[in-house]
């Protein structure tokens, strides 16, 4: 039968081609322009005023600290979470699951906010409860700790969604043999669980640390107050005071932020290295272990993280819009709604941000998925270098911290485009195309997937039959990869909707996104609108997460990320 | 299953309607979102053909974000309304701004604007001393921030993020007992210098530091809605701004800007400044609540020209003392 069915021979011609050239342009273009300015920089000497200043060095220092202590922990309230939710008994998992994932999907600087507002003497909250510290006592989230800790909450969910993705293919047979063997519960998790789970929890951290090193948000609004600079905020204050040389140090700051990005992904392959597990045999290790007289400790212990990663800093951010000025105590005499009517009913910025943020994820997330599913179809037939190199190519821009894609494409979108004369700088199109190279890997991971899951038997049955290239797609593809394809649009959705590092940048008048909406409003003083809004931010979240999880029943296994 | 995927394709479809900017004016401005926005309200209230689009950001930054729009080749401003004249005067220079007299201009103060009428000052910000209720010192002077009650309490805004920092820093340098030795001094005694105006009233407001140099309009306006703080016009004198407003040569909408300017200068736009707390530059106008009488008010004198030639100096004297924040 096989030499009936000759793969990689049904695609047509311009396809390839056509992949080859987005990926160009999307990924190698804007990196290529980054490395001929970082590379004049260098010809000019610039680089040796950039590498003598002590402030790079700081800021290169506070990036790695706040990153190794973040994913450290993130590790341990993810590991928790992923083994507590995933291999026992413990009561309420969906609820805890829901809620655990619930950080990831809201916006850094909301959730920096938040902590800010619920902390220090400034905190309506501790204010209206009484226990705010003295006058004069400094904000104990502003310094390098605070964004390590906020790193951690933020970044919890991915070390989580991670493992727990690993746990789910626990082979059930050794844990029963072990079992059977007289071994204990603590010598089964350590002997068997927790060599087999290492590459997942490894693989968590370096995602953990990769998202560290790019974050904006949570040192923005923690760092710049304590005059704590990582790279990311460095570039930003690099270009709110712009000089002729803006570009090129920009470059170089990028390329060293690339480099620590880089490292980390290194440690992480030398990590894993030797660690290929192929476990065979019945999966879904799930309930493996019963806690017994455990849940009274862990089931509380869980629901307290979750109060104090989530429900006291919401809590704080309402406090923080309902106060009528700052330092008045929130009693409900005080209370005000002035934040929420100013947002809702003058504040032109608010519509504007959530019309650009919805559009441009919808944007992102619809366009993207018209690309991947002719990229994932290109990639997964044709099986030779040339196609690896286009893989490891979508990839790249994703692993970048955002910040770095977004100097790239202000670098190569600064000037007029050639032949055609239009300047994209200062548009909303810029953040999309941003947007497309950032999340394209996103988009693409479901699709491939599920491509190579597809029988290459039905389409070449209808090849044979005559049906041209878009009539496969339309009648036999596109069909069998409909739930991956939902899943692509819902991740990038709901990613690019809560972006600020991109767009902090690039945004323009009329073009702020939501993130750059509540920074601004943060950084003017007004941070009473930045809490309501923020507060609206979180609603917004929510009902998208409550949707996915009504629609959850309808979507194939593994598209959720909360659910088992 | 596909009628899902197909209805989620839909909405979204639905959604991506592009943002077009169908603004016919964009204004960029310093003034704190809910002033921008009543400012813009107004104008569009009293033109309603002109759709007014704005950005705010401290004046430095805002200035960063149009230099980056001129390199690109496609500055979006057709409007500035920022701090000070020193700015303004800058971009006079690198011939940047379009020359309009207005005709309003006959009721102001002739030092309050260009001959040529490339930029009007709109209103006097004046920056003092704010603290919090519960401070144990009450400032009266300068001096009293480099106190040892003081140490460790003090905060102000950095030039590096405000407009008005930086003509602040500049006046005192050159007030003879004060200059570059009080800005040492305050760094000996451990004061903070970073973000703008905002944050600095939220920091004293909340009682993470006691006393904080901040524009005038902030603390007065808060303490009327309940906030625990006080502000004071220091004994040596205060520097002031004078938020003006000038037109870019790049403008493709000459005509609306030139209205924009007329509405901001004439008796009902500098009313509406007067309602959001801010000294009118126009004459014949009040005072706003909470201020002193305007002759007690004593306005140390900044050279415009002297200032801009030394920004870039008076910035690193600065940033050497406090940090680049």
């Amino acid at each position: 039968m096989q030499g009936y069915v000759r793969a990689g021979s049904s695609q047509p011609v311009w396809l390839f081609p056509f992949i080859v050239s987005v990926v160009l342009l999307l990924s190698v273009l804007p990196l290529a322009r980054l490395a001929v300015v970082g590379i004049s920089a260098f010809a000019n000497g610039g680089v040796m005023v950039v590498l003598s200043d002590p402030m790079v060095w700081s800021a290169v220092y506070y990036t790695i600290v706040t990153a190794i202590l973040g994913t450290v922990i993130s590790l341990v309230i993810g590991c928790a979470f992923a083994y507590l939710l995933t291999l026992t008994d413990i009561p309420a998992k969906g609820p805890l699951s829901f809620f655990f994932v619930l950080p990831m999907m809201i916006p850094p600087q909301v959730t920096a906010l938040a902590w800010v507002q619920m902390s220090g003497p400034s905190s309506p909250l501790l204010k209206a409860l009484h226990i705010a510290p003295p006058m004069g006592s400094p904000q104990p989230l502003y310094s390098v700790g605070g964004i390590a800790l906020l790193y951690g909450v933020q970044h919890a969910p991915l070390v989580y969604l991670a493992l727990r993705a690993g746990l789910m293919t626990l082979p059930r047979d050794g844990v029963e043999a072990a079992r059977l063997s007289g071994a204990s519960s603590l010598r089964v998790f350590r002997d068997i669980i927790l060599p087999l789970s290492l590459p997942g929890v490894i693989a968590g951290a370096a995602i953990s640390f990769v998202s560290c090193t790019g974050n904006f948000g949570i040192p923005a609004i923690l760092g710049i107050p304590a005059s704590i600079f990582t790279l990311p905020t460095l570039i930003f204050s690099k270009f709110t005071a712009f000089t002729g040389r803006t570009f090129g140090d920009v470059a170089l700051l990028s390329a060293i932020i690339a480099l620590i990005s880089l490292a980390g992904l290194a440690i992480q392959d030398r990590a894993l290295r030797g660690r290929d597990y192929r476990v065979i045999g019945l999966s879904g290790a799930t309930a493996a272990f019963e806690l017994g007289g455990w849940k009274l400790i862990f089931t509380p212990l869980l629901w307290i993280i979750l109060f104090f990663m989530l429900a006291a800093p919401f809590f704080a951010l309402v406090a923080g819009a309902l106060v009528p000025a700052y330092g008045v105590p929130l009693t409900f005499k005080t209370m005000t709604f002035h934040a929420f009517e100013e947002i809702l009913f003058r504040q032109a910025v608010t519509r504007t941000a959530f019309i650009n943020s919805l559009s441009l994820a919808s944007g992102a997330a619809v366009g993207l998925l018209f690309v991947t599913v002719l990229a994932a179809y290109a990639l997964t037939r044709r099986k030779d270098t040339l196609s690896r190199i286009v893989s490891s190519l979508v990839e790249i821009p994703y692993s970048l911290p955002g910040i770095v894609m977004a100097v790239c494409f202000i670098l190569v979108f600064a000037a007029p485009i050639p032949l055609l004369n239009v300047t994209l700088y200062g548009t909303v199109w810029i953040i999309l195309i941003a947007y497309f190279s950032s999340f394209f890997a996103v988009s693409l991971k479901p699709v491939v997937s599920a491509f190579h899951q597809l029988d290459p038997a039905l389409e070449e049955a209808a090849r044979l039959s005559g049906a041209g290239f878009f009539r496969r797609l339309k009648d036999i593809i596109v069909p069998l990869i409909a739930p991956a394809a939902g899943a692509s649009v819902i991740l990038v959705f709901l990613i690019a909707c809560n972006e600020l590092t991109i767009s902090a940048l690039l945004w323009s008048a009329g073009t702020q996104t939501l993130g750059v909406a509540i920074y601004n409003l943060d950084d003017s003083g007004s941070s009473d609108l930045a809490s309501a809004l923020s507060v609206l931010v979180v609603f917004m979240v929510v009902a998208m997460m409550l949707l996915l999880e009504l629609l959850a029943k309808h979507l194939p296994k593994g598209v959720v990320p909360w659910r088992s | 299953m596909k009628t899902l995927v197909s209805a989620a394709a839909l909405l979204a479809a639905s959604l991506f309607a592009i943002p077009a900017s169908a603004a016919n004016l964009v204004l960029y401005t310093s003034q704190p979102n809910e002033d921008a926005q009543a400012t813009v309200d107004g104008f569009m209230a009293a033109n309603t053909d002109i759709k007014v689009d704005w950005v705010r950001d401290g004046t430095p930054k805002i200035m960063a974000k149009l230099q980056a729009e001129i390199q690109a080749g496609n500055p979006v401003a057709d409007v500035l309304l920022i701090a000070d004249v020193v700015t303004l005067e800058r971009l006079k220079e690198e011939g940047k701004l379009l020359a309009y007299k207005s005709p309003e201009a006959a009721q102001y103060d002739a030092a309050l604007y260009d001959a040529d009428g490339y930029y009007y000052s709109t209103k006097l910000i004046t920056t003092g001393i704010m603290y919090n209720t519960s401070a144990a010192m009450k400032p009266t002077s300068w001096k009293d921030l480099a106190k040892p009650e003081a140490k460790g309490l003090v905060t102000m805004p950095s030039p590096l993020a405000s407009g008005a920092a930086l003509i602040h820093a500049q006046t005192l340098a050159a007030v003879p007992g004060l200059g570059w030795d009080f800005y040492k001094s305050l760094a000996d005694n451990a004061a903070v210098a970073s973000g703008g105006n905002g944050v600095v009233l939220k920091s004293v407001a909340s009682g993470e530091k006691a006393y904080g140099m901040v524009v005038d309009y902030l603390p007065i306006r808060e303490k009327a809605k309940g906030a625990p703080v006080e502000f004071v016009f220091p004994s040596e004198g205060v520097s002031a701004v004078t938020e003006p407003v000038g037109i870019l040569a790049s403008t493709k909408n000459a005509d609306a800007a030139k209205k924009f300017v007329d509405y901001i200068l004439s008796e009902k736009g500098q009313e509406g400044f007067l309602k959001l707390g801010y000294i009118p530059a126009r004459n014949g106008m009040k005072l706003p609540d909470g201020f002193p009488p305007r002759d007690t008010i004593k306005v140390l004198p900044v050279k415009a020209a002297e200032a801009l030639k030394n920004t870039d100096k008076d910035l690193k004297t600065f940033t050497d003392l406090f940090g680049s924040k």
